[in-house]
């Protein structure tokens, strides 16, 4: 399993301590991501883009250290638009994921990357392939990763089921990573989601207030007493 | 030794300068700017703001160091971090943007000094400690990020960093809005500084602004000055003679000399 | 024990009218033991230029040969003398090529410089050990003493003192600021740089 050691980043890094996740279904994939960039305790960017372009069908899930995951996707889109130029067509998904095992592997003891490759294919369909820290290349259904990740593979395991549609695959998504952000630290702020088909790729997005909400402890808790603002009590106002 | 000297960093010292650290002895402090540096986005620009402290350890080291860095005439580049490297990657990128953009014939574009700069710092894998904020208009529109020592970008409508990152994002997070005014987010960058310069150890004397647009980059040095000294009510000159000396050497660069005429020279 | 204090020694500089003083002590130390009470660390560059050199000693004779060089081979392919400005900026890159393995010196630059219609203008700067440069308009101070120099010089300091009021205030204020510095004093050296003139001044100081 894929644990992420964050003892391997450098003090000061910064850190996408994450929850990022894609599964594919029948005519494309899902591929999903928190937006919590961190420096320590510090959230450097709270609606950061973890969904990275790099060709028309293909993206990945970055987790780890922004800096490296950042130079490998640069330079893996830079080896795509080469060899769309000399092939003349689209690379296939599976050679974007080779590329970045590749870059992985090799620079395996310098980098602090886990990435997930996802994309859409004229020769595969759609495919998911999971790259974890020490450069090993796995291709799977659905494929979770970060540090959030470790909360939500029972969910994954009980709930995912083949042969869904889009929209299943959607909510899917949607609802794994808000378990793995409420639970996570490092995980949080917004949810992004791209779903990625033969004729296109659409944006998702769902804002921090409008995550899916589970069960928060109101059976045993009971309802917190709602202050009504024109009761006239101001958030933050000391009492006299 | 060749009289002409071959680019980049010159590590001739480091042996003996590791056989210190492996006797106990630390390497002495940098001066860093522990900074507060800010970014934003508005109607037809970005402003950019810093503070003017620089330290060594608890010490000011300068009172009204300059932190908005030139990159090109509608790029500039906020620096914290270790001072000398921010100075040095801020040259060496805006030199590297002006060949680029000689060699090109375009005009310079911010994801072009962006990604120079990444990768530049992500290189030197953080032991280049400059955290920059960068901003621009250029043929795209606005365009604002932050660096982080390690290379990492981000790209955000308003964006701090330095020490006093947090003290000024609170004012970001509670006033930004989107499509302000000129004037507005001037006022805005001078506050969110002006945050970092009270609440913030690091940071400190006064406030320097930069508003880019399309038409032009205007450099507010010293916009706002809330730190400044009054009159001292007395002072302390010395009177003449107050410091014994014991030997004194005076050299004079006009030489008197006495210009004995001769005939005149034949020029027939 | 840092290796900044190794040697001890202390440089500070300070713009007048027109003028401009660098003074510095003349210790050189091995730790607490005093080894010589003439050790030479401000330097002329040209007629109109000194640089400081307060740290380890061994650096100090390094950086002053690397600097005569650097400082020559300018002069020959200039055909000029250079200005403060430009040896700032040349100390600096010195220092900064060497930003993974310093040199142990934060110099102290004092000079006079030529304005562009013709005029003068009195030059000081410092850089830390890896070349960030520190323009002051005032005063800069350098050294195992600079925390002390740092606030003497802050009250004693004033806008344009002429060459004999300004060796006044400098002198004062590194002897004070010394004396209160177990790795710096034994004697202390002035220059006091004008258009036309450099006083060198050797001060009477505690010996202890």
């Amino acid at each position: 399993m894929d644990h992420i050691d964050f003892n391997r980043l450098k003090t000061g890094e910064v850190n996408l301590g994450t929850s990022i996740m894609a599964v594919q279904f029948q005519n494309g994939v899902v591929i999903g991501a928190d937006s919590r960039t961190t420096t320590g305790s510090y959230i450097a960017n709270r609606v950061t883009d973890k969904l990275t372009h790099v060709h028309d069908r293909i993206y990945c899930c970055r987790s780890g250290s922004a800096a490296d995951t950042q130079a490998v996707a640069d330079a893996v889109h830079y080896q795509l638009q080469m060899y769309t130029q000399m092939s003349g067509g689209p690379p296939p998904v599976h050679t974007a994921a080779a590329l970045f095992q590749r870059i992985c592997y090799e620079n395996k003891d310098g980098l602090s990357a886990g990435i997930i490759v996802a994309g859409w294919d004229k020769e595969a369909g759609p495919s998911v392939y999971n790259i974890p820290l020490g450069g090993g290349l796995f291709r799977q259904p659905w494929a979770i990763g970060g540090s959030g990740s470790t909360y939500v593979y029972g969910y994954c395991d009980a709930t995912y089921k083949e042969g869904w549609g889009r929209d299943e695959t959607v909510d899917f998504v949607k609802n794994t990573l808000a378990l793995a952000m409420s639970r996570d630290g490092s995980s949080g702020g917004v949810i992004r989601m791209c779903v990625i088909t033969e004729e296109g790729v659409e944006r998702l997005f769902v804002p921090g207030n409008e995550l899916p909400k589970f069960w928060e402890g109101a059976e045993v808790l009971g309802h917190a007493k709602k202050i009504n603002q024109a009761e006239g009590l101001a958030p933050m106002v000391v009492e006299a | 030794m060749s009289v002409y000297r071959s680019p980049g960093f010159d590590f001739s010292n480091s042996t003996r300068n590791n056989f210190l650290l492996n006797k106990g002895v630390p390497l002495p402090k940098a001066t860093s700017t522990g900074t507060t540096i800010v970014g934003c986005v508005f109607k037809d620009g970005i402003v950019l703001g810093a503070d003017t402290r620089a330290t060594e350890g608890p010490i000011v080291a300068d009172k009204n160091c300059e932190k908005i860095h030139f990159i090109t005439e509608g790029i500039r580049c906020c620096g914290a971090g270790t001072a000398a490297d921010t100075e040095f990657t801020t040259a060496l990128i805006s030199s590297n943007m002006e060949l680029h953009a000689l060699q090109s014939g375009r005009k310079p574009r911010v994801v072009t000094a962006m990604t120079m700069l990444k990768q530049t710092l992500f290189r030197y894998q953080g032991h280049i400690g400059a955290a920059l904020v960068l901003g621009g208009v250029d043929p795209t529109g606005p365009q604002l990020f932050t660096i982080h020592p390690h290379g990492s970008t981000d790209k955000l409508p308003y964006v701090t960093m330095g020490s006093g990152s947090l003290a000024a994002m609170a004012v970001f997070e509670s006033k930004w809005s989107a499509n302000m005014e000129r004037q507005e987010a001037l006022d805005l960058v001078i506050l969110a500084i002006s945050a970092g310069i009270f609440n913030d150890l690091g940071s400190g004397s006064n406030v320097d602004a930069c508003i880019i647009t399309a038409d032009g980059t205007e450099m507010l040095r010293n916009v706002d000055m809330p730190n400044q000294r009054v009159q001292k009510e007395r002072d302390y000159k010395f009177r003449r003679g107050t410091t014994a000396w014991t030997k004194e050497d005076v050299r004079k660069f006009v030489v008197e000399e006495t210009v004995t005429s001769t005939d005149e020279m034949d020029t027939s | 024990m840092s290796i900044m204090e190794y040697n001890g020694g202390s440089v500070i500089a300070m713009a007048g009218k027109d003028c401009v003083a660098i003074a510095s002590d003349l210790r050189l130390g091995n730790q607490m033991l005093s080894i010589s009470s003439n050790f030479q660390r401000v330097f002329p560059v040209t007629d109109r230029i000194y640089i400081g050199l307060p740290g380890l000693a061994t650096d100090v004779t390094t950086l002053r040969e690397r600097f005569r060089l650097r400082v020559n081979m300018y002069t020959i392919k200039e055909e000029r003398e250079i200005e403060p400005e430009a040896f700032t900026h040349l100390v600096s890159s010195t220092l900064y090529e060497h930003r993974f393995g310093p040199y142990f010196i934060s110099p102290v630059v004092a000079g006079i410089s030529k304005t562009p219609t013709g005029g003068i203008k009195p030059f000081i700067a410092a850089t830390d050990l890896i070349g960030c440069i520190n323009f002051a308009k005032d005063f800069v101070v350098s050294g195992t003493a600079s925390s002390k120099l740092f606030g003497v010089a802050e009250g004693l300091w004033e806008p344009d003192l002429g060459p004999e009021d300004l060796f006044e205030t400098i002198s004062q204020t590194l002897l004070n600021a010394v004396d209160r510095d177990a790795f710096s004093g034994w004697g202390a050296v002035v220059h006091v740089i004008t258009k036309d003139q450099v006083i060198t001044r050797k001060l009477k100081a505690r010996m202890d």
